[in-house]
C-alpha cells in the first residue's frame, strides 16, 4: 500500500497535517505531524515525512516541479537534523509516517476532501 | 481550558513593551471569540468617541475556540477596531493561515495599541515576541511584503518555516491613511471592509508575522474525528462541497446579473449586459483559475487563485471574488474579465477594500459621466468603463497623488464636496457590496441596519427561500445577524455556515471544542448581545437611528424590476422586534435580559 500524492488537486487546507496529529498525539499541532503541505503560488505539495537520516546530504538540489524550481530540502521526505518539520518539538525525536498502523489505515486520506491524497495497492 | 488558548497577548507600540494576560474564562464563555470577544475588548478599552486614526484607537487581531482545530472552514480571523471610514465600529473577517498560526503560537487574542515612532513590524514566533525595523518595506506592495519579510528571516530558517509563517500586512493605500485600506493576509486574503489598514498604517505597523508550534486541546478527538467525517459526508452528499470547490463565488456575477440583482454603473441599474457571458461561470474559471485555495482546515476550497497573462501583471492574485467583480466591473461600466483582474490585482497589492474602492470610483464615474465633476477637477476623463483611467485613479488614491487625495477620503466625501450626497451608493459611508437591494429587498434592511455600514458579511441572507416574502424580512433579518455573530465568533466562514444550511453546526463545533454544553438559548442570546453591544459602541460614538439608511435612490428611485425598498416601513418593526426604542435606542428592559445595563448607561 502507498499514498498516491497529486499535487495538483491539493488546496492547501492541511487538513491532513490535522488528522495526522490528532490520530497520534491526541492533540491539534501541525508540528507534529508525519505530513506536511508546502504552500506555493501555482500548487501546493504534501510532503510525507520518511526514513530519519543521521547527517544532513550534501546534495542540496533544485527539484523542478511543473516547471517551477522547488528548494530540494522542502521536497525531501527524510527528516533530517537540518529540518524543522517531522520532529517533535519539544524533544526533536524523528517523526515518520506509519500509514497509521497494520493494517495501514491512513487518516490524512480521510480528511482529503479534494481526493490529493488517495491510498493505492502495490 | 479547550479550544481556547486561555491567552491575550498585548503589544504597545509607543512603549515597545509586550505582556501576555489570561483570558477570563467568563469573558470567553460570554463572548466566545473572533467578533464577539474582540467586540467586547473594544468597547472596555477604547473611548467610542476616541480619533480612529489616533493612537488611542486599537487593533485586535482575535480568534475564536475553534480556529485552528480543524473544524471544517474554521481556520478564520477577526480584526476589531473603531473605523476610520464609518466612525462605527470595524470587524472584518479574514482566512489564510494567520488565525491558525497564532492559535498555535499560544494565542486567542493580539491586541495591538499605541503608535510606534517608526515603521515597524510585529513577529511572533511562539514566546518570541519581536517588534522590527519596517523602514525598508514602507511603501512596498501586499505580496513583495511578504516575499521581503519571508526572505530576511535569512538562511537560519529553512524552506519550512519561511513558508508556514503567516502575513498579515498592509499595503501603500494603509501607510497613506486611505479610509478604506484593507489588511491583506496570506497571498491574497483580506480583512476587507471598513478601513483598518488606515489604523495600522496609523500605528506605523507595517505588518503582523506569525508561526506557532504548540498545540490546541479539544475535549475529546474521537467524537470530533468522527464529527468531521459525518459533515464532510453531508457536504459530499448535498452537493456543497462539489459546488464551492468549482465555482466558488464565481457562479454568482452571471446569476446575480441574470435575475437583475447585479450594482451596474453605481447602481443606476441591476443588469450589465457584458456580464451576461457569465452565466456559464465556466468562462470565469478557464480563463483566469491556477489553483483552488482553501484556507486553513477549509475542505470546501473556494478560494481560487488566477492569473492573466500580461508582464505588468506577473504574479497570481486570488479572486476576483463575486463582490469585487460587482464593484470594480459592473458598477463601473467594465465588463473586460482580465481588466476586472486588474483592478483586483491592484486593490490587492495597494491594499484597499474592493467595495468601497469600487463604490467610490464608481460615485465619482457618474458624477464625471453628469458633468458634476470635469475633466479638470480630476486631471482626466473618469468615465464609466474606463479602465485604464480607473488603474490610475486606483494608483492615485492609494498613495494619495492629484485627485485620488479627495478619492481615499471614501465616496461619501467626494460626493458630499460636490454637493450630490446621494450619488454615494453607501451606508454610513461604507460602499454597498454586489446585490441590488431592489433585487432582494431585504438586503436593504441588511445594509441600512447593519452595525459596520452596508455589509454583505453580517447576514447571509441572499440563501433564504423566504427572503422574498416582505412578511418574512424583519424576522429574518434579525435572526440572521444574530447568528452570523455566533458564525463570526468561532470563528466560522459565514459563506460556508450560511443560516438556511448549517445553522445548528456552530452549537455542535462549539461543544466539539470547547467542552461547554452551551445551548442553542444561550448562543442566540450571545448572538444578541454581540449586536447589541456593537450598536451601544456606535451610538456612544455619535451615531443615530438616522444612519440607519440608505441611499435615495434605493427607497425613491425604481431602478430595478421597478421596485424601491420600502425601509421607512420595515425599520419601524425591526427596532420592535429588536426591543429597541422607536429611535433605534436599545431599551432598558431588553439590555437587561442581555446582561448589558452597565454598558447602556447613559443612553435610554
Amino acid at each position: 500500500m502507498r499514498i498516491r500524492i497529486d499535487h495538483a488537486l491539493c488546496c492547501g487546507c492541511k487538513l491532513c497535517e490535522i488528522a495526522c496529529a490528532l490520530k497520534h498525539t491526541e492533540a491539534v499541532n501541525p508540528q507534529r505531524s508525519r505530513i506536511r503541505v508546502f504552500i506555493g503560488e501555482e500548487f501546493c505539495l504534501p510532503v510525507i515525512a520518511g526514513p530519519y537520516t543521521e547527517a544532513a546530504c550534501n546534495a542540496k538540489e533544485v527539484v523542478t516541479i511543473d516547471g517551477k524550481e522547488m528548494d530540494g530540502c522542502v521536497v525531501c521526505r527524510a527528516s533530517c537534523p537540518e529540518k524543522t518539520v517531522y520532529k517533535e518539538p519539544d524533544t526533536a525525536i524523528p517523526l515518520k509516517c506509519d500509514a497509521c498502523g497494520d493494517p495501514p489505515d491512513p487518516e490524512c486520506v480521510k480528511w482529503c476532501a479534494p481526493e490529493a491524497l488517495t491510498v493505492v495497492e502495490d | 481550558m479547550y479550544g481556547w488558548t486561555g491567552k491575550i497577548l498585548r503589544i504597545d507600540l509607543s512603549r515597545r513593551n509586550c505582556s501576555v494576560e489570561d483570558l477570563p474564562f467568563g469573558l470567553a464563555r460570554q463572548y466566545i471569540g473572533g467578533r464577539g470577544l474582540g467586540d467586547r475588548i473594544l468597547f472596555d478599552e477604547v473611548d467610542p468617541r476616541t480619533d480612529p486614526l489616533s493612537p488611542e484607537n486599537k487593533l485586535i487581531f482575535a480568534t475564536g475556540p475553534m480556529t485552528g482545530t480543524g473544524v471544517p472552514a474554521g481556520g478564520r480571523f477577526i480584526v476589531v477596531g473603531k473605523s476610520p471610514l464609518t466612525g462605527a465600529i470595524a470587524n472584518p473577517c479574514c482566512g489564510g493561515y494567520l488565525g491558525a498560526n497564532l492559535k498555535f503560537a499560544g494565542y486567542d487574542v493580539i491586541i495591538v495599541e499605541g503608535k510606534s515612532p517608526e515603521p515597524v513590524y510585529i513577529s511572533i514566533v511562539n514566546d518570541t515576541v519581536e517588534i522590527r525595523p519596517a523602514a525598508h518595506l514602507w511603501g512596498k506592495g501586499a505580496t513583495e511584503t511578504e516575499h521581503a519579510i519571508r526572505a530576511e528571516m535569512g538562511p537560519e530558517a529553512d524552506g519550512w518555516e519561511k513558508n508556514i509563517l503567516s502575513v498579515a500586512t498592509i499595503g501603500p493605500a494603509g501607510e497613506n491613511l486611505v479610509r478604506f485600506a484593507c489588511i491583506m493576509a496570506d497571498g491574497g486574503r483580506a480583512a476587507g471592509r471598513s478601513g483598518l489598514g488606515a489604523v495600522m498604517g496609523s500605528k506605523n505597523l507595517k505588518a503582523v508575522t506569525a508561526h506557532g508550534t504548540g498545540e490546541i486541546r479539544i475535549p475529546d478527538p474521537e467524537a470530533f474525528k468522527q464529527a468531521f467525517q459525518d459533515f464532510l459526508r453531508e457536504a459530499r452528499e448535498n452537493k456543497e462541497l462539489e459546488k464551492r470547490s468549482m465555482w466558488g463565488t464565481w457562479s454568482l456575477p452571471g446569476r446575480a446579473n441574470k435575475s437583475k440583482t447585479q450594482a451596474a454603473l453605481n447602481f443606476q441599474d441591476g443588469y450589465f449586459e457584458p456580464f451576461t457571458k457569465f452565466e456559464d461561470p465556466a468562462y470565469i474559471r478557464n480563463a483566469l483559475r491556477v489553483r483552488d485555495e482553501g484556507c486553513f482546515a477549509c475542505p470546501f476550497r473556494c478560494g481560487k487563485r488566477s492569473r492573466i497573462s500580461d508582464p505588468e501583471y506577473p504574479w497570481t492574485a486570488k479572486g476576483p471574488e463575486h463582490e469585487s467583480m460587482a464593484l470594480l466591473g459592473s458598477n463601473c461600466g467594465i465588463g473586460d474579465l482580465e481588466d476586472i483582474f486588474r483592478a483586483n490585482f491592484l486593490c490587492n497589492e495597494l491594499g484597499m477594500d474592493t467595495i468601497t474602492t469600487g463604490a467610490t470610483v464608481s460615485c465619482a464615474m457618474e458624477l464625471f459621466e453628469n458633468g458634476i465633476l470635469s475633466e479638470k477637477d480630476i486631471g482626466y476623463p473618469l468615465n464609466f468603463g474606463n479602465a485604464e483611467m480607473m488603474f490610475r485613479a486606483l494608483r492615485q488614491t492609494a498613495l494619495r497623488q492629484g485627485f485620488g487625495d479627495l478619492l481615499a477620503e471614501g465616496g461619501a466625501a467626494v460626493a458630499e464636496k460636490f454637493g450630490h450626497p446621494e450619488l454615494f451608493m453607501g451606508v454610513k459611508k461604507q460602499g454597498m457590496p454586489a446585490w441590488h437591494p431592489q433585487g432582494i429587498e431585504v438586503i436593504g434592511l441588511q445594509y441600512a441596519t447593519s452595525n459596520v455600514g452596508a455589509c454583505h458579511t453580517k447576514a447571509t441572507l441572499p440563501f433564504y427561500e423566504g427572503r422574498k416574502d416582505p412578511a418574512h424580512h424583519v424576522e429574518l433579518t434579525k435572526q440572521d445577524q444574530d447568528y452570523v455573530a455566533i458564525v463570526d465568533s468561532g470563528v466560522l466562514c459565514w459563506i460556508i455556515y450560511h443560516g438556511p444550511l448549517w445553522n445548528e453546526k456552530p452549537l455542535q463545533w462549539l461543544r466539539l471544542t470547547t467542552g461547554i454544553d452551551y445551548s442553542a438559548e444561550e448562543l442566540a442570546l450571545i448572538g444578541e448581545r454581540i449586536w447589541n453591544l456593537e450598536r451601544l459602541f456606535n451610538f456612544k460614538a455619535g451615531l443615530t437611528g438616522k444612519d440607519d439608511t440608505l441611499p435615495r435612490r434605493i427607497t425613491e428611485e425604481p431602478r430595478v424590476k421597478n421596485q424601491v425598498v420600502h425601509l421607512l416601513q420595515m425599520l419601524p418593526e425591526y427596532y420592535q422586534l429588536r426591543g429597541w426604542d422607536g429611535a433605534g435606542v436599545p431599551t432598558q428592559e431588553k439590555l437587561r435580559d442581555l446582561g448589558l445595563e452597565k454598558e447602556g448607561a447613559g443612553l435610554s
